[in-house]
């Protein structure tokens, strides 16, 4: 895998960023794939995802937070009472989940007591968790207001014509990861699960036009390469937030090649594109609150299960792997309902709950995962 | 779950014990004494509440009724809906259909059934429900998934934007039933136009669904004299709330209990509102003497969340015993407009008018979006109209000496922020415990030590007088 696509896996402040930043350019945290990208990148900033990557302790993320939070924020809010995200001018946080959507608070509040950890532009964006025209309604005056809060803070102006141009850059970026999908589902696949999730991960983490560029020659690359791996047994990895790539290579450091996905950091950000005709921020608005469903759209399980039963069919998978943070109810209670409708399909299905961050569960998981395995051979 | 434990239906077993100890408060006093000895699960709790006097008594008779419409929804040939405590049960009765409320069936099992609320608990567990998600659904819903409790036809739910443990459960209980469901979801404002509006459509949109799996039309002069109910209970209530404010506060601590569970169980229906006036009955008298309704009044305590509802309700034992008197929490809190701690906020709070079909539509719409934790816990806890503010409102109008915080270990909601909600509370002047019980499992932590927690935060505050 590519150095500079790696780095950005495992270092918040990665090459591009700092780049990015001594150009003048502003960074904005995102916190969930609810928050439409176009609307900073319309803005001319750096959209970047925020993740709790680089934690060695959630001591800060405990202080604000009650116990029984997921600890993907509390991580998040840890490395922002460590000052790592200082390098951010600016911040949305979403109602993705109940843990999620009190980020707000509880970084607000410690920001009182470590000074200087709150980006001067902090908003709080309210994502409805239905589809309906009203609630279409809703999510586009409140991408408004979105809008007319980034310009008034930070001076810029935002038309039309801009977003129309950052659909068309992230619907390519989309498309091109559409196409890294149909490499993965080949039967001799040129990439691993792991090198896979680190090329989308970087999406989220690097200018999009050069992420365009990098992403193009990589898949050049691999369309032409002839390393390709082969006999191994064949994983989708779905379920909670998961943003760390060691997670998938410790699976694949078993007899296994994870080939597909339906996490939010995976196929759920770009397997849906964004009408480019008519108006644009409709048109936003209208794939947020549609695209593949996260649980947090309560009431769509159908759905959600023929996706994940689609992909999983498509990328001929040997069996399913359903993971969650724990304390992710709506990630963990729906794997429950999938384990049975997928072994009802006779796909092979594992559940697994486990924490975020290092991978402090190293022997457990890796002992259960084989333990899949063999019961799949 | 053991196959001897599901040999019967649950809802029967369950109105089974509430119409016995129903009927034994029609004897003489020699004859409860006699019979109450025959529910020794429940002789605790039951007399907890037959010692309020009337209102007890028609509360035991009234859940009585309740569970026995559950039972018999489907042979009277009426549909059953599975609906949350943060849904005002009042639209359903306009449809004639039966509601079932999840948590306050599972309020009745952990007052009532001391030995079987693990399994039921767990059951949720065997059929891939997490084990840390919220036990206030997951107590009913056990046996419902086991297909040992009475079936609903359909699940109504109004949590989605408000509380994700509650609505998951809710949407979990659909998929995995294979249920039509309606979900009610909340923006993260409450009084702007937008939010309105949000309010409007989507009350409008649950009565299209209810007008599909009921193939009826709403009732209008049905839905006219439900909503002259609720005024009514309204009226009730704000007095009530009026007179808690007294010192010494002479309503027992368990008639906050009853006013919540009027609200949940039976809001716009005659059963409530006469529990509401045996109430006020006794509350006035209390205040005309300026006796504590608890026997004494030692301090004053606002549960700025949700209380606990197991152990045989020795929770609300100790505080009445201690002299403690329990001044509401936002489970008391409805925001009708002229209650009284909307005084000066009326614009947050809902008026029911019943001039027309639309102008109805509009009341129950804000009433619903105004429900405990529907109003509050929206949005960011510190923003305008929300938990803080409302805590506030109401610790200062109640003259509270201290506000504790208990509620669920599935609520990702509140434990997300109830942390810095506590630092600002005591910053503003309030003694703020935070409890790591669990309102409706007792095996996260002890009846005896969480009411040890509170007897040591009062003693090293020195807060009781």
């Amino acid at each position: 895998m590519r150095e500079e696509i790696s780095e950005t896996t495992t270092t918040l402040f990665n090459r591009y960023v700092k780049k990015w930043k001594d150009g003048g350019g502003k960074v904005v945290g995102y916190t969930c794939t609810y928050v439409p990208e176009e609307i900073i990148y319309a803005a001319g900033m750096l959209p970047f995802r925020l993740r709790g990557i680089e934690a060695t302790s959630t001591s800060i993320g405990d202080t604000y937070y009650g116990p029984v939070i997921c600890s993907f924020p509390k991580c998040v809010l840890q490395l922002a009472g460590e000052g790592k995200y200082k390098f951010l001018d600016g911040a949305v946080i979403c109602n993705g989940c109940d843990s999620m959507r009190r980020l707000d608070e509880c970084w607000r509040k410690a920001s009182e007591d470590y000074e200087g950890i709150l980006p001067s532009w902090f908003y709080y964006y309210g994502v409805p968790h239905k589809v309906a025209d009203y609630s279409l309604k809703w999510f586009v005056e409140e991408t408004k207001r979105l809008i007319d809060s980034l310009e008034a803070h930070f001076g810029v102006k935002i038309t039309d014509d801009d977003l129309k141009k950052a659909i068309s850059v992230y619907n390519k970026g989309r498309t091109l990861l559409k196409r890294l999908d149909g490499l993965r589902i080949m039967d001799e696949v040129p990439i691993s699960g792991a090198d896979a999730l680190a090329v989308i991960i970087a999406g989220t983490a690097i200018p999009r036009d050069e992420y365009n560029k990098l992403l193009e020659e990589l898949l050049e690359e691999l369309e032409e390469s002839k390393e390709r791996i082969t006999g191994k047994k064949r994983l989708l990895l779905g379920g909670s937030v998961n943003d760390d790539v060691s997670l998938v290579e410790l699976i694949e450091e078993t007899d296994a090649i994870v080939v597909a996905d339906t996490l939010c950091f995976g196929s759920r950000s770009y397997v849906d594109l964004i009408e480019e005709d008519g108006d644009p921020l409709v048109a936003i608005c209208k794939r947020y609150l549609t695209h593949s469903f996260c649980p947090r759209m309560f009431g769509y399980y159908k759905e959600r299960f023929r996706f994940l039963k689609e992909r999983a069919e498509k990328a001929k998978v040997d069996g399913v792997i359903l993971q969650n943070i724990r304390f992710c109810d709506l990630h963990g209670s729906e794997n429950g309902i999938f384990e049975r409708d997928l072994e009802a399909a006779g796909i092979p299905c594992m559940r697994m709950e486990r924490e975020y961050g290092p991978l402090v569960e190293t022997g457990r998981i890796k002992m259960r995962i084989d333990a899949f395995l063999e019961r799949i051979s | 779950m053991r196959s001897v434990l599901r040999e019967y239906n649950y809802n029967w077993r369950l109105w089974n014990i509430v119409h016995n100890a129903a009927k034994i408060c029609d004897g003489s006093d020699k004859e409860y004494r006699e019979a109450i000895r025959f529910a020794p699960d429940f002789n605790k709790a039951l007399d907890a509440m037959i010692s309020l006097g009337e209102p007890g008594v028609l509360t035991l008779k009234a859940i009585d009724g309740y569970l026995e419409d559950i039972l018999t929804a489907h042979e009277k040939g009426k549909k059953l809906a599975l609906i949350t405590y943060n849904f005002s049960p009042a639209i359903l009765h306009a449809f004639d259909v039966v509601p079932m409320g999840l948590e306050q069936i599972t309020g009745l099992y952990t007052t009532i059934w001391q030995k079987g609320i693990a399994e039921l608990l767990d059951y949720c567990c065997e059929v891939g429900f997490t084990e840390t998600s919220c036990s206030g659904q997951r107590v009913a819903l056990g046996p419902i998934l086991a297909g040992v409790g009475t079936m609903p036809d359909f699940i109504l739910y109004s949590t989605a934007g408000i509380c994700d443990s509650n609505a998951n459960a809710f949407a979990f209980a659909s998929a995995y039933l294979d249920l039509p469901s309606c979900q009610m979801n909340y923006p993260p404002t409450l009084i702007d136009e937008r939010a309105t509006e949000y309010h409007r459509e989507d009350f409008k949109y649950m009565i299209a669904f209810l007008e599909e799996y009921t193939g009826k039309k709403l009732d209008v002069d049905r839905l006219k004299d439900i909503c002259e109910e609720i005024i009514k209970q309204d009226e009730l209530i704000n007095e009530l709330q009026e007179l808690q404010r007294l010192i010494p506060n002479p309503e027992p601590g368990l008639y906050n209990l009853l006013l919540y569970s009027i609200k949940i169980f039976f809001s716009g229906i005659k059963d409530g509102t006469e529990i509401l006036e045996a109430m006020l009955k006794i509350a006035r008298e209390n205040a005309a003497k300026g006796i504590a309704g608890n026997g004494h009044e030692r301090a004053r305590g606002l549960f700025f969340y949700i209380d606990h509802y197991c152990t045989e309700l020795k929770y609300w034992g100790w505080l009445r015993d201690n002299g403690i008197s329990h001044i509401g929490t936002m489970m008391t809190d409805f925001w009708q407009a002229d209650a009284p701690y909307a005084k000066g906020r009326e614009d947050e709070g809902y008026i029911i008018d019943t001039k027309n079909l639309d102008t109805m539509i509009d009341s129950l719409a804000a009433q619903t979006s105004r429900l405990p934790m529907v109003k509050q816990i929206r949005g960011p806890y510190d923003a305008p109209h929300m938990w803080l503010d409302d805590t506030v409102g109401v610790a200062k109008l109640m003259n509270a000496d201290f506000l504790a915080y208990m509620g669920t270990m599935g609520c990702r909601n509140t434990w997300g922020m109830v942390k810095p909600a506590a630092r600002d509370l005591e910053k503003l002047g309030f003694p703020t415990l935070i409890l790591y019980g669990d309102a409706f499992d007792d095996r996260v932590e002890s009846i005896d030590a969480l009411i040890n927690r509170i007897d040591e935060f009062l003693t090293v505050r020195r807060i009781r007088k």
